[in-house]
């Protein structure tokens, strides 16, 4: 893969070689992926576009480790994942990943504070630890006042912060997310947009995400398009905003 | 930690209600069932736990109290020769007929010949010395105030029992029996009102009060004086194993025992599918938060604990309202002069099969958890 010129880029934190998924319903055989490879690089913002159906989300649930392959291999972190039983998968994906969704998925129960907390528990890590992870990472998307609130008392966009709020605070290597900006209106859209890229670039995150909002295609360091379960191009925009086409690999 | 599943159970009091109630009310049922035959089959041992002796001697065999046959009174001086007896007093139990004027018929009555001194052992705890002394009056016999009404009299009244007249000297209460009515009377009245030639004024059983009342010096006393073929056929029990006894036999041979357990099995049986209705739709209610705690490496056995902690709060919530709803049943039972009884190890019996129910309702709700892939929120 060639890079601007301007910077040499890290080596990458996820790779898939030649993978294959198909799915299989009854009698039919749907073929999702074919043979496709990517690597996705440390402290970007990563996005994997195309229409619906185009396997841009099994994708994603292949190289975060949550769907098998069946043919070829994902090394994220230098872990082939196809190599790790449940359990280990498991633990894989505690210590190093974080996910947001498109619906937020947030515990109707618990506090802003409390759904950022819960999942650092399993971590191993001290009262005090969870406590200040857990504000650290919601003064970052910039719900700190709003941390007492539960998610009926929040908005569709401060959900979805409280959302990545949950995800950062484990502090991941890989940041997945899925449609992060379908389910808000523009401005929310925007703001999740923002947290996202600075996350990237402030903390060096593996930052993968699919969506087919326009938004997100304009403020992504690297755009994927797929179709058909291939990927089509691979563009890097540059800081300016102007775009550079790149071949595809 | 953040305890998710007491937060969410309450925040979503009303989803988990139902299971809380079917919780609640099969603790309340087996409590009230459990209270009711110990209450019951209880009184078919009034005899002995309302008594303060410590030995019971009885002819050989004798399955429940009021299948005894008269023995020896001669066994007196076999247990009076043990140190360890501080004295011993008879017994006269009798099968009869009431009549009263009253119009109720006949009425199949449990005549008790007790000595009435004032610290006598036979209803020491059901009697107290006031009413003992009426007894010495000639014909005079204490019945249990609610059943005055199945005698038809009143106090003062007067009756026959197998033919003989007798009168009503006072009331008591915790005297009523199983299968019929108990009329206390002296022994000296009881000996008269007994047509049967054959028991020859003898006792039916002899009790005894020890020195020493704790548990191992009464077994260890009823060891030592068991059958003696110098004296006749007796055998000795302790109260407690006496009393033990004839409430299992009432309980197993009545085919009560069956019907409790099938009663019990029944209760948990719908307790458990209600509860866990309830709870597999509190799974499936949130499995995509589940399943979103799972794709940040939350284990599923980590899930799953999380499902029985909160089917053990559903029980503990239930297990507290049964608890204080069955005290204040109980306590209204007691004051209607209803029989019903509980123990400590009955009591933590039924706190263990009410938790038992909404573990098992919980480990049904976990299988709902499978459900919760993570793979399927990227759709």
């Amino acid at each position: 893969m060639n890079a601007p010129m301007h910077h040499s880029p890290p080596p990458p934190t996820l790779r898939a070689e030649s993978i294959g998924k198909a799915f299989v319903s009854g009698k039919l055989r749907s073929r999702i992926l074919d043979d496709l490879s990517i690597a996705v690089e440390p402290g970007e913002l990563t996005l994997i576009a195309g229409p619906s159906g185009c396997g841009k989300s099994t994708l994603l649930a292949i190289l975060s480790g949550l769907l098998g392959v069946d043919s070829g291999r994902v090394l994220a972190l230098g872990h082939d994942l196809g190599q790790l039983d449940a359990r280990a998968l498991e633990r894989f994906r505690l210590h190093h990943t974080g996910f947001v969704f498109q619906g937020f998925n947030l515990f109707p129960a618990l506090t802003a504070r409390e759904q950022v907390e819960l999942p650092l528990h399993y971590l191993g890590l001290s009262k005090t630890q969870v406590r200040e992870r857990a504000v650290q990472s919601l003064e970052e998307v910039g719900l700190a006042p709003r941390m007492h609130l539960r998610p009926a008392e929040l908005s569709g966009g401060e959900k979805q912060r409280v959302a990545i709020a949950r995800a950062l605070a484990k502090q991941p290597d890989l940041l997945f997310a899925d449609e992060p900006t379908s389910a808000l209106d523009a401005a929310n859209g925007q703001t999740v947009i923002d947290i996202l890229h600075r996350i990237a670039r402030s903390h060096g995150t593996t930052v993968l995400c699919v969506s087919h909002d326009p938004r997100v295609i304009h403020h992504a360091d690297r755009v994927l398009r797929m179709e058909d379960g291939r990927i089509l191009d691979d563009q890097r925009n540059t800081p300016a905003g102007a775009t550079a086409e790149e071949p595809s690999p | 930690m953040v305890a998710l599943a007491r937060k969410t159970l309450v925040h979503e009091w009303r989803r988990f209600l139902p299971a809380v109630l079917a919780v609640g009310f099969a603790g309340l049922l087996q409590l009230l069932q459990a209270a009711l035959v110990l209450g019951i089959f209880g009184s078919a041992s009034v005899y002995i736990t309302g008594s303060s002796a410590d030995l019971w001697v009885g002819y050989p065999g004798t399955q429940s109290v009021n299948l005894g046959r008269p023995i020896d009174p001669n066994v007196e001086a076999r247990l009076l020769m043990d140190p360890a007896v501080a004295r011993v007093e008879p017994f006269i139990w009798l099968d009869a007929d009431w009549h009263s004027g009253g119009g109720t018929g006949g009425v199949s009555v449990f005549v008790s010949g007790i000595d009435p001194r004032a610290d006598g052992m036979l209803f020491a705890r059901a009697l107290p010395p006031a009413l003992r002394a009426l007894l010495n009056e000639p014909d005079a016999v204490v019945v249990d105030r609610a059943d005055l009404g199945q005698l038809g009299v009143g106090i003062g009244d007067s009756a026959t029992i197998n033919g003989r007249r007798v009168r009503v000297a006072g009331v008591a209460s915790g005297l009523r029996a199983l299968g019929g009515v108990n009329v206390v009377a002296s022994l000296d009245t009881a000996r008269q009102l007994d047509n049967d030639p054959a028991d020859g004024g003898r006792p039916t059983y002899l009790v005894a009060q020890l020195h020493d009342h704790a548990r191992a010096a009464v077994e260890a006393a009823a060891g030592r004086l068991r059958a003696d073929a110098a004296f006749g056929p007796y055998e000795v029990w302790t109260a407690r194993a006496f009393a033990r006894r004839s409430m299992l036999y009432w309980i197993l041979d009545t085919g009560a025992g069956a019907g409790v357990l099938f009663l019990a099995a029944i209760v948990f049986l719908v307790g458990a599918v209600i509860t866990s209705q309830t709870l597999v739709a509190a799974v499936a209610g949130s499995l995509r938060e589940y399943a979103t705690l799972n794709a940040l490496g939350v284990s599923v056995a980590d899930l799953r604990w999380v499902v029985l902690e909160q089917a053990l709060w559903v029980g503990g919530v239930g297990l507290l309202g049964a608890a204080v709803l069955g005290a204040a049943l109980l306590a209204l039972a007691r004051n209607q002069d209803v029989p019903a009884m509980l123990n400590p190890p009955v009591a933590l019996a039924c706190a263990a099969l009410t938790l038992g129910l909404a573990a098992v309702s919980g480990v049904a709700a976990v299988r709902g958890l499978r459900r919760a892939d993570p793979a399927t929120l990227l759709r």
